[in-house]
């Protein structure tokens, strides 16, 4: 079965709190990779990339990313990329055990 | 401990407010955050994969317990209510949001911390030994001299953008490192010399990332007041002829082993002439007013420990004889020890550590020592004046926190880095192998029968898990977008230290763990005794019979191979 | 075009003149370091300061023979990583007892003035498009430093009461 056409979405980080952000298609951030806007040429990719870098208020570092567009939704195509929509694999905090006297 | 003077608050306060103004043009967008990074990094502000991540210096790895608390705060108030203690000695904070940093580092300055060159391409934290000051096999405490470094590194003018970042570290004990002084840019060894003189054995080009190496000797013995004439010295060298063209080939290890050992000793050398006897020579006024801030405290005259501490490890209680057996070390001052806190509990991140817990052990290291804490290069506390007579109530205490693992040097005691978790470097993750493995080798007894064991993993070839030194390390790479792992056994960071060799092809990530365990059986079957560690054993039959345990026996040779092998 | 020499902002009397261009009649000017070589008696003779500009990878000591002829040593930092313009200042200074203007040209910003004034430069071309009478605050950011360099030949540990 031939290779789907690749697609792209840019994601960056948001400056205020370096929380991962997805160019939405109205040009705004979202947390949420399913909220991606999913581009079809790399050129359109890139003239998104340039939007995000003119506002570096609200974001970091933008660069696009290969996507593949799956029934349920948007999936990351590298280890990288699904941590970076899912958070980190492992329990953040860590569970203080039960205490006799606090 | 090093108390700071108004002249050392007042830099702390100015840094402070200086990059609180950087903070303000980057959010107004004055400065471009091409600009901000390597400001941002100069005051240990990273950018990571989900948040920012703030890394604050724990100068030689001491803190007091004041400045515990303070760390517990702001784990609390400004993060996720826990920190992460590095393989330099320094503590991370990965949630920080970037207008909360300047009040953190106001906060840190308030009990003199900082983060101030924890990142970027300067002078890092000095780290050091983390018995030091307290360990009989030392020749003198090398901490007063880490800070003599410390000071004459924050804010040098002259090499606050060099190829790369430059890491020194410092030990004391003849014959023994604790502090992996050969896998610094710059080593210092405090020694004796034959005539029973001090002074410092210098090394550089040392370090671990894509191309390891062990640090040559450049100065042999320096003495004591031209340690930061020297330094300055090699720092110049560095500056000047370090490649700048190759972010891979910037180390000052690249520069030693290109010019090679001679040449580059004598552009050292033709350097440190011009400067020798200038007025960075330390005076003694200075060697004393330092050396004084870490005075032994007032140990109590108490009697030898060994008996009682043999007496725990001999007990009904096996679980203190446990930790006593692998947690306690010795004190140079009688009836005292040094107590390792393991960081390596069951289902949690290595190095991790509540607000609760830092709270907790802040108040015990006044109770159980003098309000005096460690922090290791393999990312556990110590605390470091322990009463013998006390260790039992000590550990029930640790015990009710969750941070009396008996597990120091045993395989569940692991360095891990962040990894892919965290870390915007990485290309694999590091602290699930890390889980995996505490979760499969539980069984205290099983560990204290595999002995002594040192697992570390990367995440990736920077090498922050240290993995090129571990008897057994774990390097995570990529293989088109997936995570591969890449087993090597042999790596030493002690004095005979030795770098680690790769065992075959990398393993996916369902196979690693595995992978290891079939390592450490065959380890059990071919040891020579009980005695014989993993790294003796690797030392003495080299990679083969571990190489067969995890991918079967070699080829059979051919008679012709056979034949060209007996000429 | 404006300058910051010292703490205040001037109009820079100096023209840099590329290789590849005529030396104007009169004027300061500064050249690089080979041209100066190939044309240091006619530049002697002429009217009109001399001064001379360093690449990154020109190390201060060969220009020091003809530091007593020179108004200018311009020090260019190709990029503000690159760090070698820092040594070359200190060893203008401290090393050759250079008392003339030492100026940073290129990639010349604010948070970078503080450092390069202690290495002994006086001068600064700031970045196009960058705020310069912002930038004079730099210079006041920090009232202590730890350090022996250009501008304080003693480290603190010699200073202190």
């Amino acid at each position: 079965m031939p290779k789907p056409p690749p697609q792209w979405i840019v994601t960056a980080n948001f400056t205020a709190d370096g929380a991962v952000a997805y160019f939405r298609a109205d040009q705004s951030f979202s947390t949420l990779l399913s909220e991606a806007a999913v581009f079809v040429t790399k050129d359109a990719a890139e003239a998104a990339v340039q939007i995000a870098l003119a506002n570096e208020h609200l974001v970091a570092d933008p660069y696009l990313t290969e996507v593949a567009v799956a029934p349920q939704g948007l999936d990351a195509l590298t280890a990288r990329e699904r941590i970076r929509s899912q958070g980190p694999t492992v329990r953040v905090r860590r569970p203080d055990p039960i205490t006799a006297s606090r | 401990m090093y108390q700071y003077d108004e002249y050392d608050q007042r830099i702390v306060a100015e840094r402070t407010k200086q990059f609180q103004g950087q903070v303000e043009r980057r959010l107004s967008g004055e400065i471009k955050e091409l600009e901000f990074k390597p400001i941002r990094l100069q005051n240990g502000l990273y950018m990571q994969l989900h948040a920012y991540m703030l890394r604050v210096a724990i100068p030689y790895g001491t803190l007091s317990a004041k400045q515990l608390h303070m760390l517990a705060h702001i784990a609390r108030k400004y993060d996720k209510s826990y920190g992460h203690f590095t393989t330099r000695q320094n503590i991370q904070y990965n949630w920080p949001a970037l207008e909360d940093v300047p009040k953190i580092l106001e906060d840190l300055a308030s009990v003199e911390m900082h983060a101030i060159q924890t990142s970027g391409n300067c002078i890092r934290n000095i780290t050091s030994d983390h018995f030091a000051g307290v360990a009989p096999d030392e020749l003198e405490d090398p901490r007063p001299w880490g800070e003599l470094m410390r000071q004459w590194s924050t804010f040098h003018p002259e090499f606050a953008a060099l190829p790369r970042k430059f890491k020194i570290a410092i030990s004391a004990t003849p014959g023994l490192d604790r502090a992996a002084v050969q896998f610094h840019d710059i080593g210092v060894r405090l020694v004796e010399n034959a005539l029973g003189e001090r002074g410092f054995e210098i090394l550089a080009g040392g370090g671990m990332g894509r191309t390891p190496h062990l640090g040559p000797v450049i100065g042999q013995f320096v003495a004591k007041q031209d340690l930061l004439s020297y330094l300055e010295a090699i720092l110049r060298v560095y500056n000047t002829y370090g490649r700048r063209d190759n972010i891979f080939k910037a180390r000052i290890k690249i520069l030693v082993h290109a010019l090679g050992v001679e040449e580059f000793r004598a552009r050292v050398e033709e350097e440190w002439a011009f400067i020798k006897d200038g007025p960075l020579k330390l005076t003694q006024a200075e060697i004393d007013r330092v050396l004084a801030q870490f005075a032994p405290p007032a140990y109590e005259t108490l009697p030898p420990a060994n008996a009682l501490l043999d007496s725990f490890r001999l007990g009904k209680d096996r679980d203190l004889a446990r930790f006593v057996t692998n947690n306690v070390a010795r004190h140079k001052q009688p009836g005292y020890a040094a107590v390792i806190i393991s960081l390596k509990e069951k289902d949690t991140p290595p190095g991790d550590m509540t607000d609760h817990q830092m709270d907790r052990m802040a108040e015990l290291s006044e109770r159980f020592g003098f309000g005096e804490i460690r922090v290791t290069h393999t990312q556990n506390l110590v605390l470091p004046d322990v009463k013998a007579a006390a260790v039992p109530a000590l550990f029930a205490e640790l015990q009710k926190l969750g941070l009396a693992s008996a597990n120091a040097n045993k395989v569940t005691d692991i360095i891990a880095c962040p990894g892919l978790d965290y870390c915007a470097l990485a290309n694999a993750r590091s602290i699930p192998i890390a889980l995996e493995i505490m979760q499969r080798f539980e069984d205290i007894d099983y560990q204290n029968d595999l002995g002594e064991i040192n697992v570390k993993i990367s995440g990736c070839i920077n090498a922050c898990g240290h993995h090129h030194v571990g008897h057994i390390g774990i390097l995570g790479i990529d293989k088109q977008g997936e995570e591969f792992y890449q087993l090597m056994l042999g790596g030493s960071a002690g004095h005979d230290a030795s770098i680690g060799q790769i065992l075959g092809r990398a393993f996916p990530r369902d196979q690693i763990v595995g992978a290891v365990e079939k390592v450490l059986t065959r380890y059990l079957e071919i040891r020579s005794s009980l005695e014989e560690r993993l790294i003796d054993v690797v030392r003495r039959v080299g990679l083969a019979p571990f190489k067969e345990a995890l991918f079967g026996p070699p080829p059979a040779r051919t008679a012709q191979e056979l034949a060209h092998a007996d000429h | 075009m404006r300058i910051i020499k010292g703490h205040a902002i001037v109009d820079d009397g100096f023209v840099h003149v590329a290789d590849t261009d005529e030396i104007p009649a009169s004027g300061d000017i500064i050249v690089s370091l080979d041209r100066y070589r190939e044309l240091r008696s006619s530049l002697q003779q002429r009217s009109g300061k001399v001064g001379v500009r360093l690449h990154s990878d020109q190390e201060a000591k060969l220009v020091a023979e003809f530091l007593p002829s020179l108004a200018l040593v311009a020090v260019e930092f190709p990029g503000f990583k690159d760090g070698r313009g820092y040594t070359t200042a200190r060893l203008l200074r401290e090393r050759f007892g250079y008392k003339g203007e030492v100026r940073a040209v290129g990639d010349v910003l604010r948070d970078q003035l503080f450092f390069m004034q202690r290495c002994g430069f006086d001068a600064f071309e700031l970045k196009a498009g960058k705020d310069i009478e912002g930038a004079l605050k730099a210079f006041s950011e920090f009232s202590v430093t730890y350090q022996a360099a250009a501008d304080e030949p003693r480290p603190l540990f010699r200073r202190r009461a």
